[in-house]
């Protein structure tokens, strides 16, 4: 398996993990009664700020452990340099997580239409930026392994 | 206009290069030695500048590395 193949399945899974655990810390505060998910969209803004930033540390961090790790496993310090292949595979799978974002979008505004709670939307955005991720990285793994 | 594909010789022409590795030839290119895999495999059509850089490295003309060839004629050969 290449370096990029690896990269990319760790980003799945940081990923993953990292919009899980914050949900889910999300979730226990809305429950304890300490923010109000359903009405006060501030703090909708507010945690979609701290996920930005909690987001970026946390994949820092991993992307280094997995470099040190991978730079043990394979006795290879450097990273590869992006060739024109690897710009091509980061180009299309980009199209591909912004189509999916786009379904996403639409359908958080189609729930609005419809008569769903506002906060909804918020909901929606976050998981459609999720799946667009996976996505993101699904097909660059995609096109490494069938060719472009 | 029938469908055509790209198909390349590199596997061989390294062969004749005093068996150079794929890694050679991807450091002589400037690409990575995945790249020259996947040219090889023809699950990647190189840019014209790499084309031409293989080419050179090769010392050969472009089209006695790459030819354009009908699909139906790999997909003869692939039977």
């Amino acid at each position: 398996m290449s370096y990029r193949e690896k990269e990319n399945i760790i980003n799945i899974f940081s990923g993953l993990l990292i919009t899980a655990i914050f949900a889910w810390a999300v979730y226990q505060r809305h429950l304890d009664g300490r923010i109000d998910l359903t009405d006060d969209f501030q703090q909708w803004g507010i945690i979609f700020l701290i996920y930005a930033g909690v987001s970026i540390v946390a994949r820092i961090i991993i992307y280094i452990v997995f470099h040190i790790i991978n730079a043990i496993a394979t006795r290879e310090e450097k990273i590869p340099e992006e060739d024109e292949r690897d710009k091509i595979i980061k180009l299309k799978a980009t199209r591909n997580s912004h189509y999916t974002f786009s379904i996403g979008f639409m359908t958080a505004i189609i729930y609005l239409a419809i008569g769903f709670a506002p906060y909804v939307i918020f909901i929606v955005f976050v998981v459609s930026g999720l799946i667009a991720e996976i996505i993101d990285n699904g097909s660059q793994i995609y096109y490494y392994r069938k060719g472009v | 206009m029938p469908k055509r594909t790209i198909q390349n010789n590199i596997r061989r022409l390294r062969f004749d290069a005093d068996e150079m590795t794929q890694q050679e030839l991807a450091d002589k290119t400037g690409v990575s030695r995945q790249t020259i895999v996947a040219i090889e495999k023809g699950k990647y059509s190189p840019s014209l500048e790499l084309a031409f850089k293989i080419a050179l490295t090769f010392e050969r003309p472009l089209e006695e590395v790459f030819t354009y060839v009908p699909e139906e004629t790999t997909t003869k050969k692939k039977k």
